[in-house]
């Protein structure tokens, strides 16, 4: 069926399997902050397939011996645009429970948030 | 066949951390184990020949995310009571997953067992690259825009993540905190230092650099050093935008050098001056990686608040 | 032409963030420069044929490819145009609406990559064009302020879990293929089993993106929370990106047994969010919702036209898809910065609210009845030629009475929601006394696009030989 080398096998396995445990973290939630990981649990099994994919040239006894460079370049932008998405959600979640805990609170209404002019 | 139980252990290990974390009880335990299972991806990573990834996992996905994380975490309210699922609710995610699961298992298998051809034409690329790292030639070379519009999200990222910031209350920092700090700084400065430098022939190169940078910077900021760092100071801002700035800068400048401009390529460099272009992009990059870093995780003080419009008023 | 397309926007935002005071000007600057390098560029394709550019000097398959078509440089017109009239707007409402000053920079990165989605023939690349557009929209809906991080922070986590089951499919390809290259890997292609997990895993990302039905869920929340000229850009052009995308795979990559095989769930899809869009829009009590459902209902014209062209393969619904994508982008914005400017005006978000604005602000509500007219498809609208298009191209066919009674009866469903609130403005017994004096100039800023949508119809014929022989 396959032909790909057990090490490989397990690998790949493993990056589905994260997937599929984000997968469900994402959809059953239920605290935001638990979503925001379940993505990155996503995003972290998405990119060790790439990195076993990448792998490849290395594991066969083949005449390359290279891991593939244009994979772990995009695997590197991959990184840095995830980081980017969580930290951006963390700051939105970080507002929203903000203006919650404001709610309770009216006195402690939130100032110096708003542009002054 | 013991490397191969050596692999076995840390997938299981790998599967095990990422269910842990989605299914514990307590938020702050799902953060702790989420950190866990970053460092023991970046170890997952080295052991498929690929350090320089391993690298930046550790920096982003145990580092920067669990920092990130904790402090979302302070501000979460606490949980009056474990939210229980009933089994329905949790019984249909678990079939879609499971056939979500199956789909892409069966693509996977079904993958051949041979790496792309691009790398042989990537090693043919490299010679006029300007750099000898492969990967750093395709990430500021062959792909270079990619690596832009990357900086660009990252910066939108800050723009973003400030427009909604809430108020940072600082904290006052104990003495041995601040000594430490203070004699971790430059050390942390040259190693970042090296590790842009060692990125045009080996493993590293701009985030990794950026990211210890940013590091350094966060444990000063939080011991209430670097008060002058926030984006009401116009240099800070230039230093910030000047990854992308210097980027394009030189992509348009390339286009003038490029002797008979008869056809306007984008982002190509002269191949004797790529050298020197990649290290200069790289250099400011790290900067802006850095400072944006920095100021994502450690956000503004609360002391600017009352100029905190300065951004975006007026 | 392309690079100063793309570095515009680029050094635009670069420059707005550091000097903030300048900002408006420098985004009524970058904006109406890329107007003019976008018909420029319209022009050279029209007359020199296809432009395409591997970025950066490599060989193929190694660097990123670039392609202006005749399809791309029309939707590169269509965004800077938008982004200059949004702005104008903008500038005439910031300091009533509060609008922060985040606005332009965010907005030029918008069109920075929304122009980079147009141009660019690679499959990673399109990821980070995705990425970057998801962002900037959550940015400019948070804008709002409180009430709009909610719905933000759902649209953001949804647009992040559809860029990365997008992306799982690109490292299925990449692992099958070995390339990103569209092109490269079109003439690669083989019709098996990862291919086909691949693109079912970048279409659901990519639906959820899009808003289509039946994945639309997020939209009407976020869309009717952002301030008006967020809303207008979102709705005009943002979805449409994701939904490019989708063309660009299905059009170019598949193969035939997989077109066959998902061509009747595109269209039955599009003919759900048709009918139930247009139900909700009609149901809801506020006038941005029932602005924003009416998105998720136009959308399901687009789709279904999608549908079609994968199974019959017939030119005229090529381009009845792309002439639904323009005119609805006109005829969007119009309805947003209308809805908008009389909202704000009246003080009030519920349709009651446009009671007697016949009277009150007559220029704000005629934009939204003939943007409305081109919705439903009124002669001789952009809609109706979209539309005409798409009834031609089932009838060339035969037999498909089905689908043409589904269309009357969508277009009856659209009618509805839309005389709904022009027969609500009519009623000039009691009307709702506005907040202040109504402006003038946003009024006119919101007519434009609707005016522009009707004037579609003069150029016709140019227009439907451009996008027949386009397909994409």
């Amino acid at each position: 069926m396959t032909d790909l080398s057990s090490q490989l096998l397990l690998y790949i396995g493993t990056a589905a399997g994260l997937f599929g445990i984000g997968l469900y973290g994402f959809i059953v939630g239920p605290q935001t902050l638990r979503r925001i990981l379940a993505l990155n649990i996503i995003g972290a099994g998405i990119f060790m397939l790439m990195v076993v994919l990448a792998y490849r040239g290395l594991a066969e006894e083949a005449a390359l011996t290279l891991t593939d460079p244009v994979l772990h370049a995009l695997i590197l932008t991959g990184l840095v645009v995830a980081v980017s998405a969580t930290a951006f959600a963390l700051a939105l979640l970080t507002r929203l429970n903000q203006a919650k805990s404001a709610q309770c609170k009216p006195d402690q209404l939130r100032h110096g948030q708003e542009p002054e002019q | 066949m013991r490397l191969l139980l050596f692999d076995a252990i840390l997938c299981l290990l790998l599967l095990t951390l990422a269910l842990a974390s989605i299914l514990s009880r307590q938020l702050a335990h799902a953060v702790i184990l989420y950190i866990a299972f970053g460092l023991m991806m970046a170890l997952a990573w080295a052991r498929l020949a690929a350090p320089d990834l391993a690298l930046a996992e550790a920096a982003i996905g145990a580092g920067l995310t669990g920092a990130l994380c904790f402090s979302a975490l302070a501000h979460q309210q606490p949980q009056l009571k474990p939210d229980v699922l009933n089994w329905p609710k949790r019984l249909w995610p678990a079939v879609f997953v499971l056939l979500m699961l199956g789909g892409v298992l069966a693509a996977l298998l079904q993958l051949p067992p041979s790496a792309s051809q691009l790398i042989a034409v990537t090693q043919a690329g490299i010679g006029n690259s300007g750099v000898s790292h492969p990967v750093t030639a395709v990430l500021l070379n062959f792909r270079s825009w990619d690596t832009l519009l990357e900086l660009v999200v990252l910066l939108l990222a800050l723009l973003g993540a400030r427009q909604v910031a809430p108020e940072v209350k600082p904290a006052t920092s104990w003495p041995l905190s601040l000594g430490w700090s203070r004699l971790l700084a430059p050390m942390v400065i040259l190693l970042a230092g090296y590790l842009l430098w060692a990125g045009a022939s080996q493993p590293g190169g701009a985030f990794q650099a950026g990211a210890l940078l940013a590091a350094g910077a966060v444990v000063l900021r939080l011991n209430q050093q670097l008060s002058w760092l926030s984006w009401s100071n116009f240099w800070i801002r230039l230093l910030i935008v000047s990854g992308v700035l210097v980027f394009v800068l030189m992509a348009l400048l390339a286009i003038l050098l490029t002797p008979g401009n008869t056809d306007v390529v984008w982002l190509r460099w002269p191949p004797h001056l790529a050298a020197g272009i990649i290290l200069l992009v790289e250099l400011f990059a790290t900067l802006a990686i850095a400072l944006t870093l920095t100021l994502l995780v450690a956000g503004e003080p609360a002391s600017t608040g009352a100029e905190h419009g300065c951004g975006e008023g007026a | 032409m392309m690079v100063v397309l793309l570095v515009l926007p680029l050094l635009g935002t670069l420059f707005m963030l550091l000097w903030p005071k300048i900002a408006p000007l420098l985004a009524l600057l970058t904006a109406s420069v890329c107007s003019l390098a976008a018909l420029q560029l319209l022009f050279l394709v029209s007359e020199q044929g296809n432009q395409q550019v591997l970025l950066a000097g490599w060989p193929s398959g190694l660097a990123i490819s670039l392609e202006a078509n005749s399809l791309s440089s029309l939707l590169i017109l269509l965004t800077a145009l938008l982004q200059l009239l949004v702005g104008l707007y903008a500038f005439a409402t910031h300091r009533r609406d509060k609008l922060g000053a985040g606005f332009w920079p965010l907005s030029c990165m918008l069109q920075l990559g929304l122009t980079a989605l147009w141009l660019s023939r690679d499959l990673f690349n399109l990821y980070v064009c995705l990425e970057l557009l998801g962002i900037v929209a959550v940015a400019l809906v948070s804008l709002s302020g409180d009430k709009a991080i909610k719905p933000a922070l759902n649209y953001l986590l949804l647009s992040l879990f559809g860029s990365l089951c997008y992306l799982l499919g690109v490292a299925i390809l990449y692992g099958a293929y070995g390339v990103l290259d569209i092109t490269v890997l079109a003439a690669r292609w083989q019709a098996d089993l990862p291919s086909s997990i691949a693109l079912l895993l970048m279409t659901l990302g990519l639906m959820l993106k899009a808003a289509l039905w039946p994945l639309h869920g997020w939209l009407p929340a976020a869309h009717a929370a952002a301030p008006a000229p967020v809303s207008a850009l979102l709705s005009a052009l943002v979805v449409k990106g994701p939904l490019f995308i989708l063309c660009l795979l299905w059009l170019q990559l598949a193969g035939a047994t997989q077109v066959a095989a998902v061509a009747p769930w595109f269209a039955g899809c599009g003919l759900a969010a048709l009918l139930l869009g247009g139900v909700s829009a009609l149901r809801t009590p506020f006038a941005k919702n029932m602005v924003a459902y009416s998105t998720v209902a136009q959308l399901g014209y687009a789709m279904l036209a999608l549908g079609l062209l994968l199974r019959f393969n017939q030119p005229l619904f090529a381009a009845a898809l792309w002439l639904f994508v323009l005119a609805h982008a006109l005829a969007k914005a119009a309805c947003f910065l209308a809805i908008g400017e009389i909202t704000a005006t009246l003080g009030g978000k519920r349709i009651n609210t446009l009671k007697g604005a016949s009277q009150t602000m007559p220029l704000a509500m005629f934009a939204f009845a003939v943007a409305g007219g081109s919705l439903i498809g009124l002669p001789p609208s952009g809609g109706f030629l979209a539309k005409w298009a798409l009834l031609q191209g089932l009838w060339l066919q035969g037999g498909q009475l089905f689908w043409l009674l589904a269309i009357v009866l969508a277009t009856l469903l659209s009618a509805a929601y839309v005389f709904r609130a022009v027969v609500l403005a009519f009623d000039r017994a009691d009307p709702v006394a506005p907040d202040f004096a109504p402006r003038i100039l946003p009024q006119w800023l919101a007519l434009l696009p609707a005016l522009a949508v009707w004037a579609m119809a003069l150029y016709s014929e140019p227009l439907l030989q451009l996008l027949k022989q386009e397909g994409l």
